[in-house]
């Protein structure tokens, strides 16, 4: 993906660039909001992450003034601001997702690709489908191979979210933020016991394991 | 320039008793216009109608008995002592019988005329004195002339006397309406003196002073109860804040010296450390720094109040939702979980505080429970009509004499040392319990020594 980093803290700037590079993403950084804003309208970019206090213009006047001319480019907002209203401020000028200062590079990669998967899908899709694993979402039933899994409402959201992201890491942060609505941290591992659960339902009684935890990150489904 | 007056003209007490001082004059004198004007009219309008009765009287003689009965009603109703006058008139004018010799004012061709005179008598002590009456003269059919007057003098002597007694009044009551409002002003100066006593004492730093409340619930009580109620914010605020200090000191520095030791002793070491494995453990340190500090920012921004969402939330419907977050993480950890949560609770709250205060209570009671427990997340009314909001486990509990102390920032007890965690999580609870207008209770849970376990329970009023 090429993805435009405005942020004006040099080294802030250069650990995203340097971590989205190392993800296989191209990476442009510019440090204030203007050219941020010049950039963003005349180059080809596949996504924004925009930092909210910026010198000239802050981030979300440039996201808001992007929108408004057109610019659909998927857009995450970096900020040392993280409470709920200061996320629901960025998501309302525009912003799509949101990451609160510091995170770790593995959060932001599975952000950035979250985030740009989201962008590609335009037509409603019905049925997800990740190696023999299948959801209907309409009938909202859970087949893998021959048989049939029964899932609570809750696991039928965390799957369908894996499902979604399919081949990519989510963290436990996201999955508590998108599948719960939550957003802050509980110190006990609440959600590694729904992903434990979950996994022994579609995985147990199969030889290859489709949910994988990525160590020091969370978890990635995959064929 | 400014004229300057005395200090005790100043004062509000002298300015409420000139006020109310003033106020009397313009009662009284207001009071005493009316008094006059309604005595002198009500006594003009009796007299008038009195005379018309004499006039009356003395016709039906006339038409009974002609002229001479008429003369010698007169007679007799002229040596009657009283404040009737009559003069009677022959049609030459020439006086036949009354009190005078002839009209005030020549009689009309026909019909009668009201009329006001004065006339001379001597009085009591025989001086010749000049007195007002009033009287109708009447034209008879035999055109005779017939006046009855009323001597005003009775009204006017009353009319003086109410006059005189007012104006005698009215120093008195002047001075007595002065000193009772220094006597009401100076009750209600005495309690803003107090008042000012205690803000004096506050801005010198005593912060402790509270302004004093009588009892009487009069505007000086709840002025006081709304003043020592800010004073406690106050209070409490910069308690936090003192305690904020005092804990970014002691839950930053210390981590962030043991870091810095190690990290020179790891670079003096050299060649022998194992580099990844201390840049692995500085950013495990760092990231504990970064969350106690996150912690300390968020619980400081609760406690100040500033920056929360309040809106209408289904408590029922969040507490529900933690319980269905928790139960899995609570029976691998080997509690058995069990939900008490009424239907259709709602209320005024930041939704996003109070589940992070659920998940604090849940964090704590899986953490200290031990294997085999039970825990209890409830959401219900109380007999009071509040809702309370509780986790209750079989854990170690909390001894009572330390419950207050385990709602203090950074404040982590004996049992829980060696545990991971940065001692805010009650605090947090229980700045968003008051946040909520609420309160934080802990008490004995449901267990048998010596895990006699924990109620962690927040008491929220249904209207914030």
């Amino acid at each position: 993906m090429q993805i435009l980093v405005i942020e004006d803290d040099p080294e802030m700037a250069h650990f995203v660039q340097r971590v989205l590079n190392e993800a296989g993403h191209t990476v442009e950084a510019v440090h204030d909001g203007e050219t941020g804003l010049t950039m963003a309208r005349s180059m080809p970019v596949d996504m924004l992450i925009v930092d909210r206090m910026l010198p000239k213009k802050n981030g979300l006047d440039l996201v808001r003034e992007f929108r408004d001319s057109g610019g659909n480019a998927p857009t995450l907002f970096l900020s040392a601001l993280g409470d709920v209203d200061h996320r629901v401020e960025g998501l309302q000028a525009g912003g799509d997702d949101y990451l609160t200062k510091p995170f770790a590079p593995s959060e932001l990669v599975a952000r950035v690709e979250a985030l740009g998967r989201r962008g590609g899908s335009e037509t409603p899709i019905t049925t997800l489908k990740v190696g023999d694993l299948e959801m209907n979402l309409l009938a909202r039933t859970v087949v893998r191979g021959e048989e049939s899994i029964d899932l609570q409402p809750r696991e039928f959201r965390l799957l369908e979210f894996l499902m979604r992201n399919a081949g990519q890491v989510v963290t436990r942060t996201m999955l508590l933020e998108k599948v719960w609505d939550y957003h802050f941290d509980p110190q006990t591992n609440v959600i590694d016991v729904h992903i434990s659960r979950l996994r022994s339902k579609i995985d147990k009684d199969f030889d290859r394991p489709l949910l994988h935890t990525v160590r020091g990150a969370g978890y990635r489904l995959q064929a | 320039m400014k004229p300057t007056l005395p200090a005790f003209m100043r004062t509000t007490t002298f300015r409420l008793a000139v006020v109310h001082a003033v106020m009397f004059l313009v009662f009284t004198f207001g009071l005493l216009v009316y008094l006059f004007y309604s005595t002198a009219g009500y006594m003009r309008s009796e007299s008038v109608r009195e005379l018309n009765g004499e006039v009356q009287a003395l016709a039906a003689a006339f038409q009974a008995g002609g002229m001479d009965r008429l003369n010698q009603t007169v007679i007799e109703r002229s040596s009657v002592r009283g404040p009737f006058f009559y003069v009677l008139l022959n049609s030459e004018d020439e006086s036949i019988s009354g009190d005078f010799d002839r009209m005030p004012e020549a009689a009309p061709e026909e019909g009668s005329i009201e009329t006001n005179f004065n006339y001379q008598t001597l009085n009591r002590n025989n001086e010749l004195e000049t007195r007002a009456a009033n009287g109708i003269i009447v034209r008879l059919p035999n055109k005779a002339s017939l006046m009855v007057a009323y001597d005003l003098s009775t009204r006017t002597q009353i009319v003086n006397r109410i006059t005189r007694t007012v104006w005698t009044a009215l120093p008195i009551g002047l001075a007595m309406s002065f000193i009772g409002g220094l006597i009401i002003s100076r009750s209600a100066a005495r309690r803003a003196e107090q008042l000012t006593r205690t803000t004096d004492g506050i801005i010198s730093g005593d912060l402790s002073r509270r302004a004093p409340v009588v009892g009487s619930g009069d505007e000086f009580d709840r002025l006081s109860e709304r003043l020592n109620a800010m004073l406690d914010r106050l209070e409490y605020l910069m308690v936090t804040t003192r305690h904020a200090g005092d804990a970014i000191a002691h839950d930053l520095r210390s981590p962030l010296t043991r870091l810095r030791n190690r990290l020179e002793a790891d670079l003096r070491d050299g060649e022998t450390v194992d580099r990844t494995e201390s840049i692995e453990r500085t950013i495990d340190e760092v990231d504990a720094v970064l969350a106690t500090f996150n912690a300390i920012l968020s619980l400081s921004k609760v406690q100040a109040g500033t920056s929360s969402r309040f809106e209408e939330i289904d408590l029922s419907a969040l507490t529900s939702e933690m319980g269905e977050l928790y139960q899995p993480a609570a029976e691998d950890a080997g509690l058995a979980f069990a939900f008490e949560i009424e239907d259709d609770l709602t209320i005024d709250g930041d939704k996003s505080l109070l589940a992070q205060a659920v998940t604090n209570l849940l964090d704590n009671a899986i953490k200290y429970t031990p294997e085999g427990g039970a825990l209890t997340l409830r959401a219900r009314t109380t007999r009071k009509g509040e809702i309370e909001l509780s986790v209750t486990d079989t854990g170690p509990g909390i001894p009572a004499e330390d419950r207050e102390r385990a709602l203090r920032r950074f404040v982590r007890l004996e049992a829980s040392r060696t545990r991971p965690g940065n001692g805010l999580g009650l605090a947090m609870v229980d700045a968003i319990a008051k946040l909520h207008q609420g309160s934080f209770e802990l008490s004995d849970g449901p267990g048998t020594p010596p895990n006699v376990g924990l109620r962690a329970a927040l008491i929220l009023p249904k209207e914030v």
